[in-house]
């Protein structure tokens, strides 16, 4: 729940800056939708200058949640953690390395996803613990809901779409989307693996 | 075989069974040891390989683990520092003494590398262990590099997500696998499979004998070595080369310790075969030993040796049957002593018996110097002296004169009492000595009456002489001759007779006489003559004696005393008996029929007598030529009846009962008792020719003569002489009342021919008596006698 809102609240944020175009992106897996598959709309006739927004990546049962997050560059991510055990969360992912040292509740200062890019998260105590945070140079992004579905608005122009997600057994080609033309709604089909051997490569 | 070797060899037999069936079984235990303990060193060594796989595999696992954990590791990989990467790689590796260490990025490229195997950079050789990597968190393998063989170990590296793999291997080399082997206690190969041949890429073993454990994996050209045993285990490999854990075992150094305690069992097996045999041996012999010496001492105990010793000083079973021997010997020996003092001496005289005197005789024989005379002495009418005196006095009489001839100055070197009244003895003869003179003084010993207790008993001696070398050069010889000469000397009624050549012809000549007579009967060469029988006071022909002839076609005519007593040794008599009898009845029923009827008298031996059949054939014989039985008269001798008197009366009354009359033959020779006489149903006595011979000028001779007449007249019997050669006799025999006469004086005995003949010519009247005055004599003796009947 707290994560919606507040993907919902980043998504406000960036409709109040142009008018935009409303846009439907619709993931389907084999005909199923596709929940929590990361999308990005590159805008490709205008540069969008970085904000330094805020986010947050819980710790929760050995678990990072969300799972997936996707930011914007520049956002400053705090990493609470609501167990009651201390985690150490690190990357050594190009986009952001870093390490938290061993921390318990709140104490973990903010990390700030300052280059585009995934970011693998992982704490050294728990190697199960996996995490994966996609940092985006575009303020038009976002997951998709449980029903596959992600709406976005944006200016009219030209994007580049992007479609990720870490079980991808093959990567979605990035491509081009005319707003409003190619509106309102835009379908995409992927194929997860059920049981991945390793992590889908992120499209720069 | 010998009691001692069967003894000894039953014992080792039985030990060497014994300890040959434990043998087997300890040989077939520890074969069946050997290999169950190979067996089990196989499954201990098949664990103990696995453990320490796993717990290679453990330490592997775990140090790549640790390493993989570790964050600076993970930041320098994280980080791409392969500076820090390769170091810390190695810095882990040394640690658990791992040979290779690589970090792999998952798309199977060597990151970095420690050990001599490996290089950053490079492929990673075993890409098969990426593909199923998948989620697994770890892998291992078997691996071969370079030709040397690895377990490894792939640990991904989290960042949080498998980003690499670190690899880590121990070497399984030469080292490690003669450590496994001493763990194992087996020998332990690793093989290789390249290309179909094994290979050992590390072994505990030399390289031949790795071969040869190898050839077991059906290596092509190895000569495998049936020696060894052994238990491969394959190994979980990534790549095409197969990888053989061989396990082997010697069996000869497991069975070398089985072998060392058969050998020991071997070695106390021969120890106790030795000395079993020893003892066996010695038991044996402390038991045969003695059964030799008495052995030994039967051996010359059935020689005839009486004085061996049984000197067993033993408290056994042996020394009490060595005991019973030598009593046995003692009482073998006295019997011995006594039989032989039976079989050689007899009872009643004590002097030697036949046995022991034709030993002696043939002992001098042998040992003969000079010659040798041997007489065989015989009594006269001896039988008489048993049956008139009984036996006790015969007997002393046979003892005195042993006595006799034993006597004084001893006239023979060896003396015996041969049978009944016959003895023996004999002597060398010196030189210029005469067998005669030896004969003689023998004789002369036994003439004098022998006195059995106040009883004066007449003996009368017979001897016959023979010597060697002039006579027979063997004792039997030797016997028979004496024999032949007694017998003679008997016949022609001499006291002595030395043995001649033609007493042997004769009895040869007789023999075969006695093989012809049978062909003589069928042959008619036998012939009966007649000699007639008158009446002594008229000169009337009353009867004729009938005696058989032999006109034998080459020796002439022969007398019967020629064969007649070897007829009647042998049986033959019978035939010849019947023979007569028939001869005699043919020819008398022939005179019957002409009408002069005449009296034949036939001779019957002692024998006929005995003949059961002989009735019968009277019988016969008498039916068949209508004979009257009165015209027959059986002539027969005194000795006739006394073998079986009652049976031969029995016989006469049967006889008797034809009508024929009987004859009392040779009256006064035989040892007849008067008892005998009276009850004989005889006819006639005929007085013997040596009375009749005697009474010429013989007051005691015709004192017999005329007892027998008037003897024979009281029991009314006709009474004949015969042998009457001159008148004077016959004048005599008359005035004596004798009733009838035989002999020369009136005719000898004739052919059927010429008897026709004398009898058609003899006149009664011519052969009367003349007037001739009886002897002084018998005048005197009538006159004595007609005194006493008078005085009487």
């Amino acid at each position: 729940m707290i994560h919606r809102r507040i993907a919902v609240a980043v998504i406000a944020c960036s409709a109040l800056a142009t008018a935009a175009e409303a846009l439907t992106i619709q993931v389907r897996d084999q005909g199923q939708p596709a929940a929590d598959v990361v999308v990005a709309l590159d805008p490709l006739d205008a540069s969008v200058p970085p904000s330094a927004g805020r986010a947050t990546i819980d710790q929760v049962s050995k678990r990072f949640v969300p799972h997936i997050s996707v930011v914007r560059t520049g956002t400053s991510v705090d990493f609470p953690n609501s167990d009651q055990i201390r985690h150490q969360v690190y990357s050594f992912s190009p986009a952001k390395p870093f390490t938290l040292k061993l921390y318990a509740g709140r104490s973990a200062p903010p990390v700030v996803f300052d280059h585009p890019g995934l970011v693998l998260l992982g704490c050294n105590i728990h190697d199960t613990m996996v995490g994966f945070v996609a940092v985006v140079d575009t303020p038009y992004f976002g997951r998709t809901a449980a029903d596959g579905s992600l709406a976005v608005s944006a200016p009219a122009g030209r994007y580049r779409l992007r479609i990720w997600h870490p079980d991808l057994a093959a990567p979605v080609p990035a491509r081009t989307l005319t707003l409003p033309g190619d509106g309102p709604t835009v379908t995409v089909d992927i194929k997860r693996n059920a049981a991945p051997a390793g992590v889908a490569p992120w499209l720069d | 075989m010998q009691l001692r070797t069967r003894i000894a060899v039953t014992f080792l037999a039985l030990l060497g069974v014994v300890i040959g069936a434990a043998l087997l079984v300890v040989s077939y235990a520890s074969h069946r040891n050997a290999e169950l303990e190979v067996k089990h060193q196989f499954e201990v060594g098949g664990k103990v390989l696995e453990r320490v796989l796993e717990s290679n595999r453990r330490l592997l696992t775990n140090a790549a683990q640790v390493l993989a954990l570790d964050y600076g590791f993970r930041e320098a990989v994280g980080t791409n520092d392969a500076a820090t990467i390769a170091s810390a790689l190695e810095n882990n590796g040394t640690r658990i003494g791992a040979r290779l260490v690589e970090l792999v990025s998952l798309d199977g490229k060597v990151i970095a590398a420690t050990g001599p195997d490996a290089a950053a950079g490079t492929v990673f050789a075993h890409q098969a262990l990426l593909e199923h990597a998948g989620a697994t968190e770890h892998r291992e393998t078997i691996a071969v590099e370079r030709g040397h063989v690895y377990q490894l170990v792939m640990v991904p590296v989290r960042l949080p997500l498998p980003v690499a793999w670190i690899v880590m291997g121990f070497a399984i080399d030469d080292a490690s696998v003669h450590e496994l082997a001493s763990v194992t206690g087996l020998d332990v190969t690793l093989a290789l499979n390249r290309g179909g041949a094994w290979r050992a890429a590390a072994s505990s073993l030399d390289p031949a004998a790795a071969a040869g454990a190898l050839a077991h994996l059906g290596n092509a050209g190895a000569e495998r070595n049936a020696d060894v045993v052994v238990y491969t285990r394959t190994l979980e490999t990534d790549a095409a080369t197969p990888v053989t854990v061989v396990l082997s075992r010697s069996l000869e150094a497991v069975r070398a310790q089985f072998a060392a305690l058969r050998n020991l069992l071997i070695g106390i097996a021969l120890a106790s075969l030795t000395l079993t045999a020893v003892a066996a041996f010695w038991l044996a012999r402390n038991i045969t030993r003695p059964l030799q010496v008495l052995t030994t001492a039967i051996e010359s105990i059935r020689g005839g040796r009486y004085d061996t010793p049984f000197s067993l000083k033993r408290r056994d079973e042996l020394g009490v049957l060595a005991e019973g021997l030598e009593h046995m010997q003692h009482a073998v020996e006295s019997r011995d002593r006594d039989i032989r003092t039976l079989a050689y001496t007899d009872r009643l005289t004590d002097l030697m018996n036949r046995t022991a005197f034709t030993e002696a005789l043939a002992q001098a024989l042998a040992a003969r110097e000079q010659p040798i005379a041997v007489a065989i002495i015989n009594l006269r009418r001896f039988r008489r002296i048993n049956e008139c005196l009984g036996y006790a006095v015969g007997d002393e009489v046979l003892r005195q004169i042993a006595l006799r001839l034993g006597d004084g100055p001893k006239l023979s070197v060896a003396l015996a009492r041969l049978g009944a009244d016959q003895f023996a003895a004999v002597t060398p003869l010196g030189p210029g000595a005469s067998v005669e003179y030896w004969g003689t003084q023998l004789l002369e010993r036994l003439v004098q009456p022998v006195l059995v207790s106040t009883q004066q008993i007449d003996i009368s001696a017979v001897v016959g002489l023979a010597s060697a070398p002039r006579d027979a050069s063997d004792a039997d010889e030797l016997l028979r001759a004496a024999d032949l000469a007694v017998e003679s000397a008997r016949r022609d009624n001499r006291g002595l007779k030395v043995y001649d050549a033609t007493l042997r012809v004769a009895t040869r000549e007789q023999l075969s006489l006695l093989g012809e007579l049978q062909r003589a009967i069928d042959a008619h060469e036998l012939a009966l003559a007649f000699q007639p029988k008158l009446k002594l006071g008229t000169g009337e022909l009353v009867g004729a004696e009938a005696l058989v002839r032999w006109r034998h076609p080459t020796r002439g005519l022969l007398m019967p005393s020629a064969f007649i007593p070897f007829a009647e040794q042998t049986g033959f008599i019978r035939k010849l008996t019947r023979w007569a009898l028939r001869e005699g009845a043919r020819i008398a029923s022939s005179w019957a029929e002409d009408g002069e009827p005449l009296n034949v008298s036939v001779n019957m031996s002692a024998d006929d007598l005995a003949d059961p059949g002989l009735d019968q054939y009277l019988r016969q014989t008498l039916s068949e030529t209508r004979l009257p039985g009165h015209l027959l008269t059986l002539e027969l001798t005194e000795s006739g009846f006394i073998g079986e008197p009652t049976q031969a009366l029995a016989r006469l009354e049967l006889l008797k009962t034809l009508g024929i009359k009987l004859s009392i033959d040779d009256f006064g020779t035989g040892y007849s008792s008067l008892s005998y006489l009276t009850r004989m149903p005889v006819d006639e006595l005929k007085i013997d020719r040596s009375f009749v011979i005697a009474i010429a000028g013989s007051p005691q001779a015709t004192a017999v003569v005329q007892a027998a007449i008037e003897m024979g007249h009281s029991l009314g019997l006709s009474v004949v002489a015969e042998g009457i050669e001159d008148k004077g006799t016959a004048a005599d025999l008359a005035a004596l009342g004798c009733d009838v006469g035989q002999g020369y004086v009136y005719a000898k005995p004739l052919f059927l021919e010429d008897f026709v003949a004398w009898r058609r010519a003899h006149d009664a009247a011519t052969a009367r008596i003349e007037v001739v005055a009886p002897s002084e004599t018998v005048v005197r003796r009538l006159r004595a006698g007609r005194r006493n009947s008078s005085a009487g």
